[in-house]
């Protein structure tokens, strides 16, 4: 078990997430991918604070705040996605593209 | 009295400067309820006081040295141009010609301009004119004679288009203008070289540097054309010649003057320059060739004119040619003998030719016809005229060319032949002028011509009258030969020429033996005369069609590459705007999948360095791998 297994499986899945917030036609599922994102940061923090600083174990209080952060800004995201739904009943990303050019 | 006359000489200039700006007063547009006739009799009178003042002066400068006056202009780093000005018997003679040509010429206009109302314009051009030909005859200086002839280049230009609501009047000036630039332009080229050389603009001092000059043959062979190429210009010698016959569309008057004095100060630089020119003989060759192309071309395409005008005209770039061929053959003398004579002769048939023209409304001389009986004053005016210009002796003409005549006799007698020819048909044409005016039957144009009234008549016989006292006045200034020396083999050729060409002309215009319209047995011939060479069509194939082939050329250049490089710039910024703004195509996942490219690009710009070290060790392999 080696510090970089962490950081190389932490970073698939940052591009997994990424894949899927790029591709992805449900607004949800962006959000989702983005939940994938924050938990790749997380496993990566965990991991440093595991190898690097296992005294202060700074990485895990970050870990603590990511997750908070990221539950409130799912509600958030979440609130955003139903006031779209609202008004125009989908939740299909490339429906919403009126802000162009 | 007549010694503070002459020294303040160099006034004789100002006098009809102050006639043109008076006139101003009496414009259309200024004086809208009395007319414009005083702006005439002021511009008569300050004429007749410049007359006055020359006339009186000469006298007294006829027994002294040559009076030199400086007039400090400008002087700048090493560039001193002071106004030299020149008081001798030859400069007061020659402004009591042009102010006494200009008084008559403005009387005579006081009776043709009856009908007109554009007085205060033409007689301060005419004005304009006389103060610039006295102050050229004054200025002793090259330099200040190329402004002077400018500034009469715009007046001819502005004189010639007094009646612009024709349109051959707008035509006719604007190529006097440019043809006259385009020789003033190759004058300043030469004036401008000369310098360098010469280190003066001073007529004496340059004439003094060229007898001892040392200078590159091809060098002064170039600026001796140059020089030559302005007064080629301003005495419409060829091929610079069509602006005199497209300037016979301005008013009598001023024809008179034009034909007599201004194409003479192009004769007057000439003949100032002659000691430069005869440095290369090369360019006293091409003055040669030259006057004797547009003598015998000009003569040739007078005999084949039908405009009354325009047959005068030719005549007077023939004689400016043979005022060339005597600068070029060194006969100063005769040079501004033959000035002389021309100019009175000239300008007593330009007279009579606009008494004709008045009454009788047509300029075609196919359509005048025998008119002698009732305008015997115009017809013996004419005679006078044409006596005085050819070689007929007693009068002026027969003296200018015997003395042309005597010096080319021992040195080139080819010339002298030439002379000879040039002489009878210039004989030929007058008399052919006169003829078809005068004999003959009288035609619809004619059959009421009545001779004009005084202030036509007066100046006219005036003019007659002093073409038959030039021998006197010669024979006073002691410019005669002695009849011991005279040659009397050249004299009587050249009165055998004259007589030739006269009895010739009588045959056939003024006897009824021949039958007219008299035709050519050659069509082409005849025509190729008439239309003075096809010179519009030749200039306008080559110098105006080049030039404005390439005008069009650089236009389109202009136009479309150089503008069209920089509007390149333009839409091609206006292209990249309207086609990158496509790149906010509104979907928020692609700017989100934008900003982890250009995460991903800085990130491997940023650790390149590092990047670029690395290398694929065991453990690396063993790690993909996972053994």
């Amino acid at each position: 078990m080696q510090l970089q297994y962490f950081l190389v499986l932490a970073a698939a899945l940052f591009c997994i997430g990424i894949y899927g917030l790029v591709t992805s036609r449900n607004a949800i599922r962006v959000l989702m991918s983005i939940e994938l994102l924050l938990n790749s940061v997380n496993l990566n923090l965990m991991a440093f604070s595991n190898f690097l600083d296992p005294q202060a174990i700074r990485g895990q209080v970050f870990a603590v705040f990511v997750i908070t952060i990221a539950a409130a800004e799912a509600a958030v995201g979440l609130a955003i996605v139903l006031s779209i739904y609202r008004n125009r009943d989908t939740v299909d990303m490339e429906q919403f593209n009126l802000l162009k050019w | 009295m007549s010694q503070w006359l002459v020294q303040t000489a160099w006034l004789i200039p100002c006098y009809p400067l102050v006639g043109m700006l008076l006139s101003i007063a009496w414009f259309p547009a200024i004086t809208r309820r009395t007319g414009p006739r005083p702006a005439g009799y002021v511009n008569a009178i300050t004429t007749f006081f410049a007359f006055l003042h020359g006339v009186l002066a000469l006298p007294a400068a006829l027994h002294q040295a040559p009076l030199s006056l400086y007039f400090p202009w400008l002087q700048v780093a090493g560039l001193d141009l002071t106004i030299p000005v020149e008081i001798s018997s030859l400069t007061l003679g020659a402004m009591v010609l042009v102010t006494g040509l200009n008084l008559l010429a403005q009387i005579y206009a006081v009776g043709y301009l009856e009908m007109d109302w554009g007085w205060a314009r033409i007689y301060s051009l005419m004005a304009l004119f006389e103060a610039g030909m006295c102050a050229l005859v004054l200025c002793d200086s090259l330099f200040f004679s190329y402004m002077i002839l400018e500034i009469l280049t715009l007046g001819t230009y502005l004189l010639i288009g007094i009646w612009f609501n024709q349109s051959l009047v707008v035509t006719g000036a604007r190529d006097a203008f440019l043809t006259k630039r385009v020789g003033d332009l190759f004058l300043l080229m030469g004036v401008l070289a000369i310098y360098p050389l010469a280190h003066t603009w001073n007529y004496d001092e340059l004439a003094q540097w060229a007898q001892t000059a040392n200078v590159d043959p091809t060098l002064i062979t170039l600026v001796g054309l140059a020089l030559l190429a302005g007064p080629m210009g301003k005495c419409a010698q060829f091929p610079l010649h069509l602006w005199l016959d497209e300037a016979m569309e301005g008013p009598i008057p001023a024809s008179i003057l034009r034909n007599s004095v201004v194409v003479a100060t192009g004769a007057w630089v000439l003949v100032k320059l002659e000691p430069v020119l005869a440095l290369s003989p090369t360019v006293l060759n091409a003055a040669i060739a030259i006057g004797a192309v547009t003598a015998v071309g000009g003569t040739l395409i007078a005999i084949a004119q039908i405009d009354i005008k325009r047959a005068m005209s030719y005549l007077v770039s023939a004689y400016m040619g043979i005022v060339f061929i005597a600068v070029g053959a060194q006969q100063v003398e005769a040079a501004l003998l033959v000035v002389l004579t021309h100019a009175l002769a000239m300008a007593t048939l330009m007279a009579s030719c606009g008494s004709i023209v008045l009454n009788n409304i047509t300029q075609d001389l196919t359509q005048l016809g025998g008119v002698w009986k009732r305008r015997p004053i115009t017809g013996l005016s004419f005679i006078a005229g044409a006596f005085g210009l050819v070689a007929l002796p007693p009068l002026g003409g027969f003296w200018s060319m015997l003395k042309l005549a005597d010096g080319l006799w021992g040195t080139r007698p080819w010339l002298l032949a030439l002379l000879l020819l040039i002489n009878g048909l210039a004989a030929f044409s007058v008399t052919r002028t006169f003829g078809l005016i005068f004999a003959g039957d009288v035609k619809p144009m004619t059959v009421r011509s009545p001779e004009n009234l005084w202030a036509i008549t007066l100046p006219m016989t005036f003019l007659a009258g002093f073409v038959l006292h030039v021998p006197m006045i010669l024979q006073s200034l002691s410019l005669l030969p002695e009849w011991a020396t005279l040659n009397t083999d050249v004299a009587l050729m050249l009165t055998w020429s004259s007589i030739f060409g006269f009895s010739l002309g009588g045959v056939f215009y003024i006897s009824s033996l021949v039958q007219k319209p008299i035709q050519l047995p050659w069509k082409a011939l005849q025509d190729l005369f008439a239309y003075d060479f096809y010179t519009p069509k030749l200039y306008r194939s080559s110098v105006v069609g080049s030039v404005d082939i390439v005008s069009r050329i650089t236009d389109w250049i202009d136009r479309y590459i150089v503008d069209g490089l920089v509007n390149l710039v333009g839409l091609s910024s206006i292209f990249g705007g309207e086609a990158l703004k496509y790149g906010n195509s509104g979907q928020t996942q692609f700017y989100v999948l934008t900003i982890a490219i250009g995460l991903v690009i800085t990130a491997f710009w940023a650790s390149w360095s590092f990047l670029s070290h690395l290398t694929i060790t065991t453990q690396a392999i063993s790690l993909v791998t996972g053994n």
